[in-house]
């Protein structure tokens, strides 16, 4: 029998009992019948009353709402046209000290709540049979439950969906710790896992370096793999399975490089803790004739193995693996290139093959002292572009092998770019002399303007930040085996003196974690009994496996 | 008797004249419950979809407003 929200009250016209001694039965009746059809109709009447009653209520707070609204927006549209963009000014306070926006996300909830009864309906039940007086007797309990609850109990159904819900929660988590021990075991199969934190470092790049970056890696890195094999024969199949490879993990390497060290030295010193790492040490230090994709693989796989053993810090072999192939090279530079670059090395054929040659005259002797003739062709092609592309000039020419440390410094120290914007004629030699050149001081720029005195002094003062590197490993090589012990050593200056910007954005990241645990610790308080949340923390048990590594990493990532 | 049977037969018709009378006004009834029903749903939409909008447009100045607006200090 459904429920009816209103009843016209007397149902049966012509159903009752006849008075005695009437003497025209049928006129009586039919008197009764339209007696009744007038009480129908003067109920009628009451329920079209709380029906437009109903309506007109809503309408009504829909008014009040409309003109608040109204006068908002008159407000709104005066402080609008009185917006000045020439006086407007952009200041970082507002990522670091001031809430971000946030629309409401009131959800209604609890629709069936006793309160929400409609008074027809409330009526018709205030009609209905009582349960006993059983409460009375509640004084008299010993436990101190209501006697009711033993007769009636219409939380019950909560109470018990809540219990399993949690039951199933603990249970799923338990299984799933099982799962993990069962993996660790097994370290060899590859996780899925992993990726979610990578997704997240690659998005916080983005926002902190833009999105060209992404591009520019991969031109870097295919550049950088014709470098190590030589021949552009492999160009087409090769890199790209090596970007493939890298693309998780690259990202990484393009984190801002105070955290990228502390990360790395830890990395490092894991690297040496751990024995069952056989993969990726080897083509590091005897990376002689290795190239660099199969270190790239090897690298990789010994990644998956490494993560299952160690889920609390399953993400620092990740740095170690990635970092000693050039991906961070490309980054720095992209930072002041950007965009700008990508287009004139891709542009002009030549300038690919020219990287190959600085590497090696940098780093053999300073005996070598012809700069290529491509890198020549180079260099040209860069001169028209505007002064701001300054960075751009020398970059392209080391920026595979040499330019991670070389084009960090590049935003720190703009006065090598000017200088080297002034001095247009001498093309060829900027190739070489930059490595050596931009982080010592704009007086060795001046050596720029007379190419062939230049060419030495750049070997005598590249060695000063990569000194203790560069010798050990085979000149071929260098790339991979320097890489990590690199960015330590020159990461620090850059972190600090970089820009406000960084500063701002990584306080940013600070203020959203502290903040959502408060936010959520509120929550808690506020509403354990809801079943929204209940719910869906049931569903988030099944997703976060790694929830505990995440939260690690995340802290340590923000130093 | 056949006075008495005329009088029967009389009051008969006149009773289902009247049940008539009372079927026209009882399905009148149920027309305007049917009307009130219907109209109720009706409005109810509508008032939903009012909701819907107005909902919509507070968040849109809500939003703008942060634009135009500094937010609110961190403590």
């Amino acid at each position: 029998m459904p429920l009816v929200k209103r009843n016209i009250d007397p149902r049966h016209l012509c159903h009752t009992a006849l008075p005695r001694g009437i003497k025209n039965e049928l006129e009586c009746v039919t008197n009764i019948s339209l007696a009744n059809i007038i009480r129908q109709l003067s109920s009628l009447s009451k329920y079209a009353e709380d029906i437009f009653g109903e309506l007109f209520n809503e309408a009504h707070s829909f008014s009040f709402r409309v003109n608040s609204l109204q006068e908002r927006v008159d407000r709104l549209s005066v402080s609008v046209t009185q917006l000045d963009p020439k006086e407007e000014e952009l200041s970082l306070q507002d990522i670091t000290m001031r809430k971000a926006f946030r629309s409401s996300t009131i959800q209604d909830q609890q629709l069936f709540d006793r309160k929400t009864l409609p008074i027809p309906l409330q009526e018709t039940y205030d009609v209905c049979e009582q349960p006993p007086p059983l409460n009375i007797l509640t004084p008299y309990r010993d436990d101190g439950k209501e006697g009711l609850k033993f007769y009636t109990n219409p939380s019950y159904f909560f109470d018990l969906w809540k219990e399993k819900m949690l039951q199933d929660t603990e249970d799923k988590r338990k299984e799933k710790r099982k799962q993990k021990q069962k993996n660790l075991d097994r370290p060899h199969e590859p996780e899925k896992v992993p990726r979610a934190p990578h997704d997240r470092r690659r998005e916080w790049q983005k926002l902190a370096q833009g999105p060209e970056l992404a591009e520019d890696d991969a031109n870097l890195l295919h550049k950088h793999i014709e470098v190590a094999n030589g021949p552009a024969s492999h160009f087409e199949t090769r890199p790209q399975t090596y970007v493939d490879h890298m693309d998780g993990s690259y990202s990484l390497s393009a984190l801002p490089f105070s955290q990228m060290s502390e990360l790395l030295t830890r990395a490092e010193e894991r690297v040496l803790v751990r024995p069952h790492e056989p993969p990726p040490p080897p083509p590091m230090h005897g990376a002689g004739d290795v190239k660099p994709i199969p270190t790239c693989i090897s690298s990789a796989t010994g990644l998956i193995e490494n993560r299952p053993q160690s889920p609390a810090t399953g993400r620092t072999p990740v740095f170690v693996s990635p970092t000693p192939p050039p991906p961070p090279p490309p980054l720095p530079s992209a930072l002041s290139t950007s965009s700008l670059r990508a287009s004139m090395t891709s542009t002009p054929p030549p300038p690919v093959p020219p990287p190959p040659p600085p590497p090696a005259t940098a780093l053999q002797a300073p005996a070598v002292p012809p700069p290529p003739a491509p890198l020549q062709i180079a260099p040209g092609v860069l001169h028209p572009a505007p002064p701001p592309i300054a960075p751009p000039l020398v970059q392209p020419s080391p920026p595979v092998a040499r330019a991670a440390p070389v084009c960090e410094t590049v935003p720190v120290h703009p006065l090598p770019q000017g200088e080297v914007q002034g001095l247009p004629p001498p093309p060829p030699p900027p190739p070489l002399p930059p490595p050596g050149i931009r982080p010592s001081s704009p007086v060795t720029v001046a050596a720029l303007a007379h190419p062939p005195s230049g060419l030495h002094p750049t070997p005598s003062t590249a060695p000063g930040p990569h000194a203790p590197l560069m010798p050990p490993s085979p000149p071929s090589q260098v790339i991979p085996a320097s890489e990590p012990k690199r960015h330590p050593s020159t990461l620090p200056v850059i972190s600090d003196a970089r820009s406000v910007l960084l500063e701002a954005i990584r306080k940013g990241i600070q203020l959203r974690k502290v903040e959502e645990q408060r936010e959520q610790e509120a929550k808690h308080e506020r509403i354990e009994n809801d079943v929204a949340t209940i719910l869906s923390r049931r569903i988030a048990v099944e997703y976060s496996d790694s929830e505990d590594d995440s939260e690690f990493d995340e802290v340590d990532w923000l130093e | 008797m056949a006075g008495q049977e005329d009088l029967v037969q009389r009051e008969i018709h006149q009773d289902r004249e009247n049940r008539e009378y009372i079927e026209v006004i009882t399905s009148s009834i149920k027309k305007i419950t049917d009307f009130l029903n219907s109209f109720d749903m009706s409005c109810h939409s509508r008032l939903a979809t009012l909701n819907e909008k107005l909902t919509a447009l507070e968040r849109r100045i809500d939003y703008i407003e942060a634009r135009v607006t500094k937010g609110e200090m961190l403590t």
